[in-house]
């Protein structure tokens, strides 16, 4: 086991941001941390790093328990390296860049020479090799700050979002490498992303943090919404006052409201309309084949995420563009 | 005004004509200006980074006393310092006063708040991921702030000419402390109050062009350096 994490807090001025009863991470593979905003995703990869201590718990790495000493700390952060979401290049040439690490590591000059070129080449910078490293673009800063972390051959590299500020051109390079190093190198990856498609793409294993938590929901359709009740004793959830959903739920006012995206249908001329269901009508904007199961993203004021067996999917033929209705059962609705 | 104008011809002349005894008082200035910019800078750049870098109580209050010693007048250091090197002080065996060791300690007090305060503004203004990229790529802690310092350099560099433009035009501490020995303690300043004195304005006037185009060069190099953020 490459990471073992048990009864994990992190606190900043007396918030808790991070609190991870157990977590296992396997060497090799990669692993997707998705959540949103603020869920602690950073701060996990920071200690991941070796980079923020937690004010309690323990951390074994490769088996061994992780004293929390700047002294233990700083040998293991040379296994283990992290790419931030904007990186930041020394203010140097890219060359001296990737140097940096290696000469830490008291690497002779020529094998330094030859493993900066080796690793310019994966990223396909070896051009800009002697360029300003602070004058180089989003996408270009983020396949150096990638070859830094790769000359170093870590065991780990953390990347955070690692294709948030960049283009589309250079998020397709960046996934593609990251699958790369892993591949060839064997280099365990851990990456955080709010985007489910892109975890799905890229990561072995999904891990979901919310609120600082570790889930087993995909925090996929995760939606703020506010919940009134209509005549008839109905409660609906208005969610950024365009959809409206009935919950089948007690509660009222503001709340976080969680659809299930295997329980969603796609409505069809035979379906009769219950009076606790929703239907909502809206475009297929995205779909995509995941481990068995089709994706469709379908806009209506808001995206919604639809999980289907493929055998369904095949049988409906749904495609982008078309207009179409869903229906959401009140049991695929659960109120956080 | 036709005195002034003579003056001032027979300045530049003297200034071009490379004169010992001028030379000879350019040096000295330039020896004990230099000396204490080094040690203040050996001084001040690291407390500089250690404030900037570390959380503590009172900092605020540290930076708000080093900012206040920035407009320190040089008398009152000139005054201090007499009174712990003169013969009755408690360093008077050490035989310091009237020497350019003392105008050297005197500067030193004068500029290690410049040296500082500038540091920390320059540390400051550095982004915290360079500390945690220097550190996720394996540097240890001295390695770190070597980057930091090395990311700050141009804000550190224009802390250094400031403090050594501070020193070289000041008169006080180089009075009061070295005396105005000639050949020997008597600096640019110094050697301007005295010819002032005696009424003899040729020699004043060339150290004064030599001081004025020094502080000028200092100033581009100073606002050369600061305008920099590593372009």
């Amino acid at each position: 086991m490459l990471y073992k994490l048990a009864d994990i807090t992190k606190k900043y001025e007396n918030k808790t941001v991070l609190n991870i009863n157990s977590l296992d991470i396997e060497k090799g593979r990669i692993y997707g941390l998705l959540g949103p905003n603020g869920a602690g995703k950073t701060t996990l990869l920071k200690i991941l790093g070796f980079l923020e201590k937690p004010e309690s718990g323990d951390i074994f790495y490769n088996s061994a328990l992780v004293s929390l000493s700047e002294a233990f700390l700083q040998p293991l952060r040379k296994s283990v390296v992290m790419v931030n979401q904007r990186p930041i290049l020394f203010t140097t040439t890219v060359y001296k860049n990737l140097e940096f690490g290696l000469k830490i590591r008291k690497i002779p000059k020529q094998k330094r020479k030859n493993i900066i070129e080796e690793a310019l080449e994966v990223v396909g910078m070896t051009h800009l090799s002697q360029a300003k490293a602070h004058k180089l673009s989003g996408g270009e800063t983020q396949r150096v700050a990638l070859a830094r972390a790769i000359a170093l051959s870590p065991e780990v590299i953390l990347c955070d979002e690692p294709t948030s500020s960049i283009d589309l051109e250079n998020q397709t390079i960046i996934i593609n490498l990251l699958k790369q190093i892993n591949e060839n190198r064997g280099i365990s990856i851990i990456f955080t992303t709010h985007d489910k498609l892109q975890a799905a793409s890229l990561a072995h294993n999904t891990l979901f943090l919310d609120q600082g938590r570790l889930s087993s929901d995909s925090y996929e359709n995760l939606f703020s919404g506010n919940i009134t009740k209509e005549a008839g004793g109905l409660s609906v959830c208005t969610i950024q006052n365009s959809v409206q959903i009935k919950t089948g739920t007690d509660k009222s006012g503001t709340v976080r409201l969680l659809i299930d995206p295997e329980k969603i249908y796609l409505a069809g001329v035979e379906d009769k309309k219950n009076n606790g269901e929703s239907i909502i009508t809206g475009k297929i904007v995205h779909i995509t084949a995941e481990n068995g199961k089709i994706r469709i993203i379908i806009r209506s004021g808001i995206n919604i995420a639809i999980l289907m067996p493929e055998a369904y999917y095949k049988s409906r033929r749904p495609m982008i563009g078309e207009d179409v209705s869903i229906i959401i059962p009140p049991e695929s609705i659960r109120i956080l | 005004m036709d005195f002034l104008i003579d003056s001032f011809m027979s300045a530049i002349l003297l200034a071009f004509s490379l004169d010992r005894e001028l030379i000879s008082i350019v040096a000295v200035s330039l020896k004990v200006s230099s000396s204490s910019t080094l040690i203040a800078s050996l001084t001040g750049i690291p407390i500089g980074f250690l404030i900037a870098s570390e959380s503590f109580r009172g900092k605020q209050m540290l930076i708000t006393c080093l900012n206040t010693l920035l407009a320190l007048p040089t008398v009152v250091i000139g005054l201090f310092v007499y009174a712990l090197i003169s013969r009755r002080g408690i360093f008077g065996p050490f035989d310091l006063l009237y020497t350019q060791k003392a105008i050297i300690i005197g500067q030193a007090l004068l500029i290690i708040p410049v040296v500082t305060t500038f540091t920390i503004a320059a540390i400051s203004r550095i982004d915290n991921r360079y500390r945690q990229t220097a550190m996720t790529l394996g540097a240890n802690r001295i390695q770190t702030a070597f980057v930091i310092i090395r990311e700050a350099r141009f804000g550190i560099v224009a802390a250094v000419i400031a403090a050594f433009g501070r020193v070289i035009a000041e008169v006080g501490i180089s009075m009061m402390l070295g005396g105005n020995a000639k050949g020997f303690t008597r600096t640019m300043t110094t050697a301007m109050a005295l010819e002032y004195d005696k009424g003899e304005f040729t020699l004043a006037i060339a150290l004064g062009i030599v001081l004025l185009s020094l502080s000028f060069g200092i100033n581009l190099l100073f606002h050369f350096f600061q305008g920099r953020t590593g372009d």
